[in-house]
């Protein structure tokens, strides 16, 4: 036997062995789904969860009282889908009643009641809970049972983002198993790693680190889901998860991500290109106060107009071509693009002879080596970012080459998460380059990262202006009025600078050709997989 | 071989991991970070994170921490692994298994295939097949493994498409297969991983038993045998062979550690479940005790595995069993 044969030998050894399914099954309730991502959940129990990757599997476990439409709206309650409550009423402007559906049931065969409803909801606003929509809750001033099957749900005041905090924000859970299990240890709860829940998929069995399985619940209230089996596969990164899918190992992929990524699942057989609107954008924050001492500000951005000299000094257009392709837009702001918002603001254009004016007149003289200085002080800064990030190394290089042409030195440095975490903590930077991946609604992006006092207000930068237009924007009953309001603050940010907004990409994602029906929810992948279907006549042998 | 001198060597092994221990508890805890840092693009809130640092302990000095972890380990409680949702033991007890098997299979394929590839330079030496083979070897002993493995995925996986890229086997698929079905899915999905650990060992291996049986060769009880009319297969496989096979036994020692450090990056790169992929994400993930538990299982195998081979060596040499006694 030659080198060769030998080879195909061991290749094929899994069919000599017997590698047919044992699998019997046939019809229409078959399919094994395979999801591929490097989101290893950490828990399931859903307050607690911090990664997508248990977002994906908890939207098959558990419940929500409603589900946003694929137009994600989060003002007012057009396009939402009832999911535990069958119906909802407003009884004054500022009471949200809710009726459930007596048919639900916990996969351990107790009903779920607004008891549940309320238990969750005083779990998720718990600080010991810690659970990331916490801050999401605070307008909501109570949620009380009037009946087994009715929650009542009433706001401080009224806004136009109400029904979706309600609904959105939180998952119901069971009382019935989770009140006892004391608060400090949910995070540790055996509950998280094998949880009981109330969605269209029954928990199986989980491998941290390496497989997850849901099978269907063939009892559950809305209709028997047609896939038999969802199985998670948790990898090492983005480019294992894409060999997977090349190679028929997987048959789903939320995020391809770069251009060549997206043309090898376009060349592999029996797999299919499902794009979405992106939920996230990269930008440049520039630290406004001096590195390490918040007191003073920072010697080149704490200047407006050094910050919109860099601004205008950037080709963003070029960058987000070279390093996504044609999948990715230049952001109006720091939105994604599946905001309501993403329209046409004003922002600085790219011109860089109006940059270099800009940075002569702020007293930047070109030296001798091609750089600018003021009083023998270098033009000079260091852009930090994680280590891990392809993407964000180039971005680095390409604003350097380009800032260089201007007189700039930008200093790069990749660091290790934990290492960036531990310097925007302590504003111990100059500047960021950063992702962020949004929830459908600008109030908690926005707020979060801009206006002032803010969690992750890592730039410093502060208007009051700014800061009026987005309460007014955040508070308004009017969706038409709330735009408007959004648009003024987002020119005013444009205007201000400090932060740079470089890129918001597409979402392309991957699933096999032969599962029909695909939709994604562009907040929530694959939060529609339970009405996917395999054709029995295209079953392969994973399916059965 | 005496009793006093086995006691002295397992103590020192004993004493080894408990400085590994304490060291990588210590350098672990001195890195920024902190288990509880939510995702980049999730809110931190600074009063959460050390409202978790302070409920499990992790806000206490680090001899106050590093009592408690010894105090835990003696009644056998490594802690708890954030980074997974489960205790330390169970992580470990999880992706042990997986490594062992990796490494076991990587070091059969290094001995074995460097051992063959050894002889068939050592007899052919000076000639064209061991010019070849050496430069061969030497290439590929002087790649990284990663490198190599990258390569192999891309040429086996992504391009003729004859093994998977990655993983222990076929989610999905795996559950519903026969018994034989399973091993063969298992096999299948071992054979690139294997390989590039096994390849790298074998190369090392290989120039190893070369000079080693060369040396064996040149010896006066060869030139005996061959006077005798011994044929030359015979006098290379039964009298020169087993008397070079000796420094093997210290190379197979050896290279436990190199199998060890070397699967970190494999088991990456093809998604290996073991216990260097979950140490490369506890490292980043700031996971305490799942680090700690880590270096304390590697560093146990590494001079478990050199303990062994000191005593086989021993045992197969009676003038090192004298000194030993």
């Amino acid at each position: 036997m030659n080198f060769r044969v030998s080879l195909l030998a061991i290749g094929a050894l899994p069919l000599a062995l017997g590698c047919s399914s044992s699998g019997s099954c046939k019809g229409d309730y078959c399919g094994t789904v395979v999801f591929v991502t490097a989101n290893n959940p950490k828990t399931l129990l859903p307050p607690v969860i911090d990664n997508t990757g248990a977002r994906d599997i908890d939207e098959q476990l558990f419940l929500r009282l409603a589900d946003p439409g694929m137009t994600t709206n989060t003002i007012g309650d057009s396009g939402w889908v009832p999911r535990l409550a069958t119906r909802w009423e407003w009884d004054d402007p500022k009471t949200l009643v809710f009726h459930l559906d007596p048919r639900a049931r916990w996969h351990d065969g107790v009903p779920v009641t607004a008891n549940d409803v309320a238990f969750s909801f005083d779990a998720y606003r718990d600080p010991v809970v810690n659970s990331a929509a916490r801050n999401s809750l605070t307008k909501i001033a109570s949620v009380t049972v009037r009946d087994s099957v009715t929650a009542v749900f009433r706001f401080k005041e009224q806004y136009p983002t109400a029904f979706y905090d309600a609904v959105y924000q939180m998952w119901v859970i069971p009382q019935h198993l989770l009140a006892q299990v004391p608060r400090t240890d949910w995070l540790t709860a055996a509950y998280g790693m094998h949880p009981i829940g109330d969605g269209p998929y029954r928990f199986v069995s989980m491998v941290p680190g390496q497989t997850l399985e849901l099978v269907a619940d063939s009892t559950f209230f809305q209709g028997r889901p047609h896939l038999r089996r969802l199985v998670w596969k948790f990898v090492t990164g983005s480019t294992v998860a894409v060999n997977d899918i090349a190679t028929g190992q997987a048959d789903a992929i939320d995020f391809l991500g770069s251009p060549a990524n997206i043309d090898l699942a376009r060349k592999t057989p029996g797999m299919s290109l499902v794009p979405y609107p992106g939920s996230n954008y990269m930008y440049l924050e520039l630290n406004t106060r001096a590195n390490g001492d918040s007191s003073e500000p920072h010697p080149v951005f704490g200047d407006r107009d050094v910050r919109r000299a860099l601004t205008m000094a950037l080709d963003r257009q070029a960058m987000s071509t070279n390093v996504f392709g044609s999948y990715s837009k230049v952001p109006p702001g720091p939105i994604p693009q599946w905001w309501p918002i993403w329209d046409s603001v004003r922002t600085l254009p790219f011109d860089s002879a109006g940059a270099a004016r800009l940075l002569a007149s702020r007293g930047w003289r070109l030296s001798a080596d091609g750089f600018r200085s003021k009083d023998s002080v270098r033009l000079s800064f260091e852009v930090i970012f994680t280590s891990t990030s392809g993407a964000r190394q180039a971005y680095a290089r390409l604003m350097q080459a380009q800032w260089k042409s201007v007189g700039v030195d930008m200093q790069i440095q990749p660091l290790d998460q934990n290492l960036i975490q531990d310097r925007l903590s302590s504003g111990k930077f100059d500047a960021v380059l950063q992702g962020f991946n949004s929830d459908p609604t600008p109030a908690s992006g926005i707020v979060q990262h801009w206006t002032r006092g803010a969690p992750d207000h890592y730039s410093h930068w502060v208007n009051d202006d700014f800061d009026r237009l987005v309460t007014q924007a955040t508070s308004v009953a009017s969706a038409k009025q709330s735009k408007l309001y959004w648009r003024a603050a987002l020119n005013i940010i444009n205007a201000d600078a400090p932060g740079i907004w470089l890129a918001a990409p597409d979402n392309v994602a991957a699933v096999a050709s032969r599962i029909a029906d695909v939709r994604l929810r562009p907040d929530s992948y694959w939060a529609l997989a339970w009405t996917w279907r395999i054709p029995a006549d295209r079953l392969i042998d994973r399916d059965r | 071989m005496g009793g006093v001198w086995l006691i002295r060597r397992i103590a020192a092994a004993a004493a080894i991991v408990f400085a590994v221990v304490s060291i990588t508890f210590v350098a672990i805890h001195l890195a920024p970070g902190s288990p509880f840092l939510p995702p980049p693009d999730r809110p931190l809130d600074t009063a959460v994170v050390a409202r978790l640092n302070r409920q499990f302990g992790l806000d206490q000095p680090i001899r106050v921490q590093y009592v408690r972890y010894l105090k835990n380990l003696a009644h056998g409680n490594l802690g708890y692994a954030f980074s997974r949702g489960q205790t330390v033991r169970a992580a470990l007890a999880t992706t042990i298994p997986d490594t062992l098997l990796l490494a076991g299979t990587a070091l059969s394929l290094d001995l074995g295939l460097g051992l063959i590839l050894g002889v068939v330079l050592a007899a052919r030496a000076r000639r064209a097949t061991d010019v070849i083979l050496s430069n061969l070897t030497l290439f590929i002993y002087s790649v990284p493994a990663f490198w190599l493995g990258l390569v192999l995925v891309f040429v086996f996986a992504d391009w003729l498409h004859w093994f998977p890229g990655g993983f222990t086997n076929t989610p999905g698929l795996y559950e519903n297969l026969p018994f034989f079905g399973q091993l063969g899915d298992r096999l299948h999905h071992l054979a690139l991983p294997a390989l590039t650990l096994g390849l790298v060992g074998a190369a090392g291996t290989a120039r190893y038993q070369r000079a080693a049986l060369l040396e064996t060769l040149g010896r006066e009880f060869v030139r005996t045998a061959r006077a005798k009319g011994v044929r030359e297969r015979r006098v290379i496989l039964v009298h020169a062979l087993r008397n070079s096979l000796l420094p093997l036994i210290t190379l197979a020692g050896l290279s436990l550690p190199f199998l060890l450090t070397g699967s970190v990056l494999i088991e990456s790169v093809f998604s290996w479940p073991g216990m260097g992929r979950m140490a490369t994400d506890a490292v980043l993930a700031r996971d305490h005790a799942l680090v700690s538990g880590i270096a304390m299982v590697a560093s146990a195998m590494v001079v478990t595995g050199s303990l062994v081979a000191d005593v086989l060596y021993a045992a197969a040499d009676p003038r090192i069993r004298e000194r030993a006694t």
